[in-house]
């Protein structure tokens, strides 16, 4: 069984994304029941996987779900008139 | 017609390097300029500029750019900034560039803005040092944007920025975090001048269209809003562009 999920833990989580390595600060942590489930895209599948081994490396005992997607980057296929 | 090619929060590092590419490639035939609306880099480091400047630079049409919070981690923007100008890269802070398109003279004029808030719900400049420090930074910041906006005569005038200038391009993020993506100060400026449309990043996920209080065009461009590389917004359309006049 994992470690209780409260708010300080989600807190020191958003904390240690923000950190100088990570430096993501649009991933979205949310609590359910004793999972934490990340969300919000990123620019590679590296960084994906390093917040991931970073949470569980600082909080071996926390269960996290990852939905984390990597952002797109292909070229539009669309023009916006403004007026 | 002129199109303008936009993106922001791409925070480019080694890990990014040949992503973007090939669809910047594609510029020349999508676009007559690309503007990059802040954090342009992961840590602001000079090394993560070098990476930005080989995957965004060397493009066949104009790049200009404003830093964003993310470029400013390092406390190493002004080297940032060196790195992106010595690649070709107009770096805007407080002024504009006229770039002449095909008999069309497009101004970009740009900061990177600050936090604050929105009306009804912003902070004041008012008690400790620190607070009239926050508030009075990004009063520096909008009034240097007006004057930059006024600065030039065109015929289609741009703000770009990092931080948002109206809460609507904010919708989808936590409200409690508004006054740290954006400030209304930001939207007065836009609106102080003949701004045909604003550009700005930061707020990953927020809403992609919004309008100032005096009705100009604000776009969130941020990578994770527009999911492409980049979005192209057509301005001046009913203008005759002069190299199809007959001669």
């Amino acid at each position: 069984m994992g470690t209780q999920v409260d708010e300080y833990l989600e807190a020191e989580v958003q904390q240690l994304l923000t950190d100088g390595r990570i430096a993501e600060l649009g991933i979205t942590v949310q609590r359910r029941e004793n999972v934490l489930v990340l969300g919000g895209e990123v620019e590679s599948v590296q960084r994906r996987d390093e917040i991931c081994r970073q949470i569980t490396t600082h909080f071996p005992e926390v269960e996290i779900a990852c939905d984390i997607g990597i952002t797109r980057a292909q070229a539009p296929s669309e023009v916006e008139e403004i007026s | 017609m002129i199109r303008i090619a936009a993106v922001g929060d791409v925070h480019v590092d080694r890990d990014v390097l040949g992503r973007f590419r090939p669809a910047l490639e594609e510029l020349p035939d999508r676009a007559d300029a690309l503007l990059v609306a802040g954090d342009l880099t992961r840590h602001g480091t000079v090394e993560e500029a070098r990476c930005f400047a080989t995957e965004f630079g060397g493009l066949a049409v104009p790049v200009v750019a404003v830093l964003g919070n993310h470029d400013h981690q390092s406390d190493q923007q002004a080297r940032v900034s060196d790195v992106l100008t010595d690649s070709g890269i107009t770096v805007l802070e407080g002024d504009a560039t006229v770039l002449e398109i095909r008999g069309h003279r497009l101004g970009v004029a740009g900061v990177k803005g600050f936090g604050g808030g929105f009306a009804g719900a912003c902070a004041s400049n008012f008690g400790e040092r620190e607070m009239k420090d926050f508030v009075g930074t990004t009063e520096v910041i909008a009034e240097r944007l007006t004057a930059a906006l006024l600065s030039v005569q065109v015929d289609a005038l741009v703000a770009l920025t990092h931080y948002a200038p109206v809460p609507e391009t904010l919708i989808g993020e936590p409200l409690e975090i508004y006054p740290f993506l954006g400030c209304y100060q930001l939207g007065r400026a836009i609106d102080a001048a003949p701004t045909a449309l604003a550009l700005h990043g930061h707020a990953h996920h927020g809403s992609e269209r919004g309008r100032t209080p005096g009705g100009v065009p604000v776009r969130n461009v941020a990578h994770p809003v527009i999911k492409q590389a980049y979005n192209v917004y057509q301005l001046l359309s009913s203008e005759v562009d002069l190299e199809t006049l007959p001669a």
